[in-house]
């Protein structure tokens, strides 16, 4: 074990002093005849494996009225299948010592499982089951939409939670594909069938939506046949087909406020339109969204945080979806600095836009980013595993990882003070609040004239029309 | 965010002997310092342990250890304000720290290039760290965010901390890391320059380093950095003792909230304690995976609860094993609570199979292979191992402790711990104003 490391850190070692780069470590790529695709890589300093399969569709293969359906059928899939009941499937993934995840995004289904060297073939045994023939048994359909609709209701319980979830169903327009909440809410739930999990699973879980990933302390020559022929055993069935949407515009300011009487703070989101994941404007969007709110120097954490102690922290974030998604700032404060708050952050907003970053900044967010990126992206298998399901799914190369330092150190300040102005927007603000609207209604109004108040208690993550 | 106050509830692992080298060095002022080199990135983790928490404050300055974990990033002699954060995200490096019941960390990542660097500025704040008056009153106002989201609006925080209270009469353990709101309100600038007196001196610190260095480089940075600093009496022992419990306690929490609450709290021995190594594999018979008693049982067959939570945390005097779940919409919690009794009194009744101790003891052996993945995650065990099990070589020997464990301890340790004047129970009832 230690000795392959050591072994393992002197080439790597030697690489790094030929160049300060980072490169994705060697894999094996296969397009199978029924459409899928196989990827395989080998990290082996801990004796685990990640296997991790992504369907794409996701929660945008969903129609709105059935939000919730994808991540339902994904977690379906390990509770029965054609020889094994639910609890057969649970005695045996815990006595491998392994781990299964399911998860749905907007535009891929991922399942993933991790487990230990020594105990491959049983628990390949155990993921082929689950991948090509789960059996969804209406019991353990009815009892996981039951838990669902339960764990919906208490979200809401979490503000800071809760916020998240509000947000796509108030700033994505209904018919958008990211408008409906992809976990569903308490009402879309209830209302899921059988059938319905019946249809997606067969429409969208076939071999031509397939990306299956190993990653791990594994043998390439010999996993790849093996998972070649798992993946081979899906039907072709039929593309997913990326549904299209025009880019979300705003025509005036609106502000939701979801009144919670018992919150001591306001938590808020500010934000406009965005930016997809495949946008050339990505990188410096990065850059500077890492000095704006991106980390702990920010702006906004540093003003609101660090200058004036109104919160525990603040911070700007951005989509990177197939399709164009938001930028928005959140954090939140004690009631009473509400507005103090919001004003600071617009302010900051401001700032950048008419002031712009310096080449200190740049210099310093440069290093930031090129600093953290081994530990974030290559440290690990399922990390590895992340980014290649990433480069697949946006059909990038691996010129996304091995240029990457090239393309944050050829960013001119110029081009990075564009993108700010560009993508950081102070027009047509969209404004979501959860907090007591008795204390806070009056004063907020000011933001946008366009203000609705709706009862966090409201049952679903329904938000009003606005005109 | 950063400077999260949560504490681990972290598994301490099963350890294979082979898996991790450490070299051992103690600077002359006493400071610990362990080195693990690991070349699989080019990054670094410095891990400081400092063995100051919340038992070591008193009623009045209740938090301010957490408190001081804040501070420890607002400026010292050499660099000032806000330069901590400043040169270190300029090089590269991120950070972030913890405090609870016993230690408080500090734990910085970084590019090869930022080590002495990290050095200079580690010394610095540990040697002179800066008390300005008017950061003391704005990092007052942060920690009270934190305070208000992350326990007086958050049902779960809002009821552990009552549990907690109620759970330790005497000693310090029963108060919130996080503090009183108004002892966050009250302490003051003589509290806090006590505090670090106290609590921030080399010898009471254990350093720990992991990823792409050298044992030697370390040891010369140690040595030019570190080793000035002088050594101080580290802080008095604590002499509270929590007297046996007598008798059940019961609280309620009543906050609007859509699902009903119910944390059980049992008094067990510190980590250290011979009996550790069964809590450990009670904790993962009961609770860990799907095919756990409780999991099986409770969220699965019975549906009275949406999930199970059981364990122990890590501490240095006697603490606690937790149960805390989410009980599901029309559910008695009182139904919840006895379906719990009538699992732990079954592992009390007969021993269990040899398959299950033999999955709880593969999953421990998973667990530790999972927190191997990254520099961080070795650089937190080595130190956790150091400080909460008395030796970072315990983690050679852990292996074979875990491997002793007979179906008969199991028994035993669930019987003498798992019974009902050993615990307290707490359960937040939905008031009106939450999700029906």
């Amino acid at each position: 074990m230690i000795a392959r490391t050591l072994l393992l850190a002197c080439a790597c070692g030697m690489l790094l002093a030929q160049s300060p780069a980072v490169k994705l470590p060697p894999f094996t790529k296969k397009n199978l005849p029924n459409g899928a695709t196989l990827i395989v890589i080998e990290k082996p300093d801990v004796p685990l494996v990640t296997l991790r399969a992504i369907f794409r569709g996701g929660g945008e293969a969903v129609p709105p009225a059935q939000a919730g359906l994808a991540p339902i059928t994904a977690e379906l899939l390990r509770r029965g299948t054609a020889s094994m009941t639910a609890d057969q499937i649970n005695e045996k993934l815990d006595s491998l010592g392994a781990n299964l995840s399911a998860f749905a995004g907007p535009g891929a289904t991922f399942i993933s499982m991790e487990y230990m060297k020594r105990n491959q073939d049983p628990s390949l045994a155990l993921f082929e089951e689950i991948l090509l023939k789960p059996s969804f048994p209406e019991a353990e359909f009815t009892k996981l939409r039951a838990q669902a609709v339960d764990r919906a209701k208490s979200a809401k319980d979490n503000p800071g939670q809760a916020i998240n979830l509000y947000w796509p169903p108030f700033f994505f327009p209904a018919g958008h594909p990211y408008h409906a909440p992809l976990s569903g809410d308490e009402l879309t739930l209830a209302s899921l069938t059988r059938d319905q999990v019946l249809a997606y699973h067969k429409g969208n879980f076939t071999g031509r939506n397939l990306i299956l990933i190993a990653s791990g302390d594994l043998a390439a020559s010999t996993l790849g046949p093996r998972l070649e022929k798992l993946a081979s055993a899906l039907p072709a069935g039929v593309a997913h087909k990326p549904p299209q949407a025009p880019p979300v515009k705003f025509a005036s300011p609106r502000l939701l406020l979801l009144d919670k009487p018992d919150a001591t703070q306001t938590y808020f989101m500010i934000g406009w339109p965005g930016l997809s994941r495949t946008d050339p404007d990505r990188t410096a969007v990065q850059v500077v969204n890492t000095l704006f709110g991106g980390r702990f120097t920010s702006m906004l954490n540093d003003e609101l945080r660090v200058n004036s102690g109104l919160t525990y922290g603040a911070r700007s974030r951005f989509d990177e979806d197939r399709l164009p998604g938001s930028v928005a700032i959140s954090t939140y404060t004690k009631t009473e600095a509400t507005v103090q708050a919001i004003d600071i952050a617009l302010g900051l907003l401001a700032k950048l836009r008419d002031q712009g970053l310096t080449a200190e900044q740049l210099t310093s967010a440069r290093n930031y980013i090129k600093g953290r990126f081994p530990t974030e992206e290559l440290e690990t298998a399922d990390q590895l595993a992340g980014v290649l399901g990433e480069m697949e799914l946006f059909a990038l190369n691996k010129g996304e990882i091995d240029d990457y330092f090239s393309r944050i150190d050829a960013l001119t300040l110029d081009q990075v003070n564009a993108a700010a102005r560009k993508w950081y927007r102070n027009d047509n603000l969209q404004f979501l609040l959860i907090g007591p609207a008795a204390k806070i209604q009056e004063q907020v109004k000011k933001y946008a004239p366009q203000m609705k108040v709706q009862a966090i208690t409201e049952p679903g993550l329904k938000t009003p029309a606005f005109n | 965010m950063q400077r999260l106050l949560w504490p681990l509830l972290l598994l301490c692992a099963l350890l294979p002997a082979q898996q991790l080298q450490v070299s051992e060095h103690t600077l002359s002022n006493g400071m610990k310092v362990l080195i693990h080199p690991d070349r699989d990135v080019p990054n670094v983790a410095l891990y400081f342990f400092y063995k100051i928490g919340s038992r070591n404050e008193r009623p009045g300055t209740t938090g301010i250890s957490h408190y001081f974990e804040h501070m420890m990033f607002n400026g010292a002699k050499k660099y000032g304000p806000k330069q901590f954060d400043i040169q270190m995200e300029k090089a590269g490096g991120s950070n972030n720290a913890y405090t609870n019941r016993d230690i408080t960390a500090y734990t910085d990542w970084f590019p090869k290039s930022a080590l002495e660097l990290m050095f200079d500025m580690e010394a610095d704040r540990i040697r002179d760290l800066a008390f300005d008056p008017k950061i003391v009153e704005s990092e007052r106002g942060v920690v009270y965010s934190e305070r208000r989201m992350s326990v007086d609006n958050n049902p779960f925080g809002a009821l552990y901390e009552q549990v907690n209270a109620a759970a330790f009469t005497a000693h310090p353990y029963g108060w919130p890391v996080i503090g009183w709101a108004s002892d966050i309100e009250a302490w003051t600038m003589d509290d806090l320059k006590a505090h670090f007196k106290m609590g921030y001196a080399p010898n009471n610190c254990v350093m720990v380093v992991t990823g792409d260095v050298a044992e030697s480089e370390i040891l010369a940075l140690a040595k030019k950095y570190i080793e000035p600093i002088p050594s101080q009496p580290p802080p008095p022992a604590i002499r509270t003792k929590e007297p046996p419990q007598l008798g059940e306690r019961r609280i309620t929490v009543k906050r609007p909230a859509a699902l009903p609450l119910l944390l059980i709290s049992y008094h067990v021995p510190e980590t250290r304690h011979a009996d550790g190594p069964a809590l450990e594999l009670l904790e993962a018979i009961l609770s860990s995976g799907r095919s756990s008693r409780l999991y099986s049982r409770m969220v699965d067959k019975d549906q009275l609860v949406l999930g199970i939570n059981a364990g122990t945390q890590l501490a240095l005097e006697p603490s606690q094993f937790l149960f805390s779940m989410q009980v599901r919409s029309g559910v008695d919690p009182l139904k919840a609570e006895s379906a719990l009794y009538d699992e732990l009194s079954k592992l009390a009744a007969a021993p269990i199979a040899a398959a299950e101790l033999e999955k709880a003891k593969t999953q421990k052996l998973a667990d530790f292979y999972r927190s191997l993945k990254t520099i961080s995650g070795k650089a937190n065990l080595i130190g956790q191992y150091e400080v909460f099990f008395g030796d970072h070589k315990k983690l050679a020997t852990v292996a074979g402790e875990l491997e002793k464990v007979t179906a008969a301890d199991i028994q035993r340790v669930a019987g003498q711990y798992f019974k009902e004047t050993n615990r307290t129970v707490g359960t937040l009832i939905p008031a009106k104003g939450g999700a029906q």
